[in-house]
């Protein structure tokens, strides 16, 4: 940091300097809950596969070792990357498209979010159904408010992945 | 009559890898008093979406009373490209100092 930066900072404590936007955000209005409602599917998709899988025994040889492990490190990058899908979505949900008028609408809003990102966080961190379950359950919240502030209506239903779980959508007019 | 030095923060990254967030300039509002906009300057304009909101940009393209400015980082700017071009009255300054941060 070289030392006008640093007269620059001191300067800011006494009177703000004005911003410079470098603006990037294009408004493309394009959002859609249903990518952080598809991650946590995948997610909780892994956390099956990886309870299925069968643990390798004390007689196991060291090739139904090696098959075992090579599946068990793709269910979980895989768990890893959809986790953080589904944050990178909700935060882009958040930070983007909701406005304070819904907030206004909906106070539990931010609440929800942040309790969404964390439980995500658990769900990435550890081999652990429930968590994903409950990531599942914060993306259809977040997805039944976003879907009330454009107006729609939704309806809850099972999924047609392997997951079959209860899944909010759009009712389309 | 004003202070010809203003300084702004810059804040997003449009402006990469030339400016990044965070870093300050120093503007010069007195620049185009004797000289005009030349393409490739590096200015302090006022959001034409906005007017209360200053953006850091550069000139593109220059005819008589209008500019037209885009980020340097051009995949991720909201430029002339989409508002159109700016009137010269909305230039504050050219940008004579850049503070790295």
């Amino acid at each position: 940091m070289s030392l006008l930066y640093s007269l620059a900072r001191l300067l800011d404590r006494i009177s703000p300097a004005p911003i410079a936007y470098a603006h990037c955000d294009i408004p493309c209005g394009i959002y859609d809950p249903h990518h952080s409602q598809l991650a946590a599917h995948t997610v909780i998709r892994m956390n099956d596969l990886i309870n299925q899988l069968e643990k390798p025994g004390a007689s196991a040889t060291p090739e139904q070792r090696q098959e075992y492990t090579n599946k068990l490190a793709r269910y979980l990058a895989t768990k890893e990357q959809h986790a953080e899908l589904a944050k990178n979505e909700i935060r882009i949900l958040w930070g983007d498209y909701f406005k304070p008028e819904h907030l206004k609408t909906f106070p539990e809003l931010h609440d929800l979010v942040w309790k969404a990102l964390k439980t995500a966080s658990k769900a990435r961190q550890e081999i652990n159904l429930q968590a994903a379950e409950d990531l599942l359950k914060a993306t259809n919240d977040i997805a039944s408010i976003f879907w009330k502030t454009k107006g729609f209506e939704t309806i809850t239903a099972k999924a047609p992945y392997p997951t079959e779980r209860q899944t909010v959508y759009p009712k389309y007019k | 009559m004003t202070f010809p030095l203003r300084r702004f923060r810059v804040e997003d990254d449009s402006m990469r890898p030339t400016l990044a967030a965070g870093d300050y300039v120093v503007v010069n509002r007195w620049a185009y008093r004797f000289r005009r906009p030349a393409a490739g300057d590096v200015v302090v304009v006022r959001d034409p979406e906005a007017p209360e909101r200053f953006l850091v940009k550069r000139i593109f393209d220059v005819n008589r009373s209008r500019i037209e400015v885009v980020g340097d980082n051009e995949g991720r700017s909201r430029d002339s490209r989409m508002f159109g071009p700016i009137p010269l009255e909305g230039v504050v300054g050219k940008v004579w100092i850049r503070l790295r941060r």
